[in-house]
């Protein structure tokens, strides 16, 4: 699309958010703020860098930046499965300046277990209260997965008594988006692995309404509020992988915009923890990194407000944003390069392009990075 | 009469049964579980690596800390550097502080009329979280932390960046916390003297004493910690009465009917775990103090898990003024891990107080682990006879609003409870 175009796409979406009522008539996001101490410029500094996140055009930053100024008329409504609330622990996390905080935790979150002050009777009555009131016009996030089928009792709570897997449906029932956040909700996670216990499913497979994954263990939080401010700026869902992942943000393996790819290229790995490959920033491939079978903008966004991700702090990555983690991703430490054939996509591998899989791809990569692997030492044997 | 509060975290019930209109016992049930230690039988034993930080992801870097240690406490005479031992403790310690600050902030003050303050929880939480990143990759669920040592090679400039966000969060405790210069505040002896200070928790620790709720939240006044590294002390607490010698043979989990949640007592005694658990065990003057005057209350446990903060922050700094860039990261164990045949186990002190890992290795495959986390002592379902240390905390109260307050100053966490 021509970028004239999409901006005045975008720009008749904001219009029509705009006249949407506020969630709070009393409070406003740019007065917010404003009273929190954040200047204009800096409050501009934040919708660029947002605007670049999201692959647009630097002029798009007025359009991001009203995107943010209209968050207030879309409640937020987010939900706990069966996690461990490491997605929530992320999104605490949102960049600096605290704009983000602003927008997510303080004015648009109608009912988050967490972050919420209210508990008991009063919490559920909030959950329904917003389902009610904002039908057709909350968007619905899920942390965790579902424990399913025969284990469904799991998170009964409330007053009826609903389970885990009955909150998880009514709440997509009447939501203007759903996205599943984090792998556990993605695609079943931690508590899907082998054997599987408490039979734990990704909330797509419990719901008859599209769900946008946003996968990691936990996903960062640029892609979190990235996918937010997507829905706030389109109000369509965002173009999409085979595994319902945004491509904004999953479109690229690790290992393409890995920041040892050249190290990789070159044939220079790490042997083991701490040798002088290691304190000299070489390829993590053979101490057990899965960079090239995930997909995943954790190079580019990194964790923690961009001070770094595990392949900076000399750990591989473990594939944590892929369907199937953690069976599918081991063993830990060691290279995944010789059991391609046996991995996810019922035999292919997770090494091929994100929504194009084919034996030929696989081929070609499985042999690039043998050839590649190859030209350094072979691995020194263990004692 | 029954009443119920079913949201602890999302996952947990409490049923409140009165009394002469006075609580005489509560029942709490948690009615999931994921079962993380089914998951982990039968895999390999650096799988737990990745697994157990999962388990929680609000604690999950001890969950870390304690994984790797407990495996290595299968090996003998394994090495570990100075270096990887005071990283290790460093990341550990802000994780801590980043919880201490989202309690104080996200669950406890809205219980005293006071606005939930978001974003005096995120600030310095983020700046925790950017300090355990710089040395970790990321938080949560870093796995920088491996057999033999770390993976991080830091240099001098991380170093650099730790200190300044250790100097950030410093400044925002004396800004917002206690508004006092933080050496003036670490040499304070006298709790009754904070209540002079302005700043949110002088704010809170007055509001206590206005509402006449200095006796509120008292338990067994009976304390243990097991974890220790170069700051905390390992041993138990009975009514100030401190020894060290405590041993985990006298751990012990058992079922309860009602609930996925696992009870856990020492000598078959519910003790309590946590901040004022390791100030008792450590002597810390101020908190020692403030349980003189006025026992095991609520007064005491939210003096010492804020003072935890500066004690931490402190004590950081000294630690980071000891590493030797030049000593190794990662020492290579002699076997590797498949060929060990053993048992091992660690306890480390988390945000909310005793973590224990236990751990069966058979050729290198786990054949058994046991997770006991610091919510399981805190909240031990126990019997209207002898209640749990929260459940004993709430009896003698008469409405729900301060029971919950008595029960989330034990800051209840049920992601890890129900693992």
């Amino acid at each position: 699309m021509e970028s004239n175009s999409l901006f005045n796409k975008l720009s008749s979406r904001l219009e029509e958010l705009s006249n949407l009522p506020k969630l709070d008539e009393e409070v406003s996001i740019s007065k917010l703020v404003e009273e929190k101490g954040f200047s204009r410029r800096e409050f501009m500094t934040w919708a660029g860098a947002m605007t670049s996140m999201l692959m647009l055009p630097a002029s798009f930053t007025p359009l991001v930046a009203k995107a943010a100024e209209l968050a207030d008329r879309l409640p937020l409504v987010w939900l706990h499965m069966a996690e461990c609330t490491g997605c929530s622990e992320s999104l605490l996390r949102t960049a600096t300046p605290s704009i983000d905080s602003l927008i997510f935790d303080y004015i648009s979150l109608e009912y988050h277990e967490t972050l919420m002050a209210a508990a008991g009777w009063q919490a559920e009555e909030n959950l329904e209260h917003a389902i009610e009131k904002y039908k057709g016009r909350y968007i619905l996030m899920v942390e965790g997965g579902i424990p399913h089928g025969q284990s469904d009792y799991f998170l009964t709570i409330g007053a009826h008594g609903k389970t885990g897997e009955q909150s998880a449906k009514d709440a997509s029932q009447n939501a203007a988006a759903i996205f599943a956040i984090g792998t556990c909700s993605s695609f079943g996670g931690v508590q899907a692995a082998a054997p599987n216990p408490t039979n734990a499913t990704a909330l797509s497979n419990v719901t008859n309404r599209p769900v946008i994954n946003v996968p990691g263990c936990p996903p960062s939080e640029s892609n979190i509020v990235g996918t937010l401010f997507h829905f706030i700026l389109y109000g369509t869902l965002p173009a999409l992988d085979v595994y319902n992942r945004p491509k904004w943000a999953y479109g690229l393996r690790i290992h393409d915009a890995c920041e040892r790819r050249g190290r990789f290229d070159a044939g220079e790995f790490v042997e083991e923890f701490g040798d002088e490959g290691a304190k000299n920033g070489f390829c993590l491939y053979k101490v057990g990194c899965k960079g090239p079978y995930t997909f995943n903008n954790c190079s580019k966004q990194k964790f923690n407000q961009g001070t770094s991700w595990p392949i900076q702090a000399g750990h591989g990555c473990m594939g944590c944003s892929e369907p199937d983690f953690w069976d599918k991703m081991g063993i830990v430490h060691e290279p995944l390069g010789d059991r391609l054939y046996h991995t996810t996509f019922g035999g292919l591998g997770a090494d091929a392009t994100a929504d194009k899989i084919g034996v030929g791809i696989l081929t070609v990569t499985a042999i690039g990075i043998a050839a590649h692997a190859a030209i350094s030492l072979v691995k020194k044997p263990k004692e | 009469m029954i009443k119920l509060i079913e949201k602890i975290e999302g996952e947990a019930k409490l049923n409140f049964n009165f009394k002469d209109d006075k609580i005489d016992f509560v029942d709490v049930e948690f009615m999931s579980t994921r079962n993380i230690e089914n998951i982990l039988r039968d895999k390999r034993a650096f799988d737990a690596l990745v697994i157990n930080p999962r388990v929680c992801g609000i604690c999950g870097h001890a969950h870390l800390i304690a994984t790797v240690e407990a495996l290595e406490s299968c090996y003998n005479n394994l090495q570990l550097s100075n270096k990887a031992k005071a990283i290790r403790e460093l990341t550990l310690n802000f994780e801590l502080i980043q919880n201490h600050f989202k309690w104080f902030y996200l669950t406890m003050l809205p219980f005293f009329g006071h606005k939930q303050q978001i974003l005096k929880a995120t600030y310095p939480t983020q700046l925790m979280g950017k300090a355990i990143a710089a040395l970790g990759g990321q938080y949560p669920h870093t796995s920088y932390a491996v057999v033999g040592g770390v993976v991080c090679e830091i240099t001098q400039m991380d170093i650099i960046k730790i200190e300044s966000y250790i100097t950030q969060t410093l400044k925002f405790v004396e800004d917002n916390l206690v508004k006092v210069d933080s050496k003036t505040l670490l040499a304070c002896k006298d709790a009754d003297a904070l209540l002079d200070f302005s700043g949110d928790l002088p704010e809170i620790l007055i509001e206590i004493k206005k509402r006449d709720m200095l006796n509120h939240a008292k338990s067994y006044d009976r304390f243990i910690a097991f974890g220790e590294n170069s700051f905390f002390k390992k041993g138990k607490s009975l009514k100030a009465r401190v020894s060290h010698s405590i041993s985990l043979k006298d751990v012990k989990e058992s079922e309860v009917p009602s609930s996925f949640a696992k009870n856990v007592s020492y000598k078959d005694k519910y003790y309590e775990v946590g901040p004022l658990a390791r100030a008792m065990v450590n002597k810390t003057t101020l908190v020692v103090d403030a349980h003189k005057k006025y026992g095991d209350s609520l007064f005491s446990r939210i003096l010492a898990r804020v003072f935890e903060i500066l004690e931490l922050l402190n004590h950081s700094k000294k630690l980071i003024d000891k590493i030797d860039l030049d000593e190794p990261s990662y020492i290579e164990p002699e076997f590797d891990i498949s060929k060990l045949t053993s048992s091992g186990y660690s306890a480390v002190e988390a945000a909310r107080g005793t973590l224990i890992h236990k751990v069966e290795l058979e050729e290198g495959i786990i054949k058994n682990y046991e997770i006991i986390t610091p919510t399981q002592w805190n909240l031990s379902g126990g019997t209207r006879e002898k209640p749990g240390v929260s459940q004993k905390a709430m009896v003698g109260l008469s409405d729900i609003k301060t029971a919950e307050l008595v029960f989330k100053s034990f800051d209840v966490c049920s992601v890890c409870t129900t693992h």
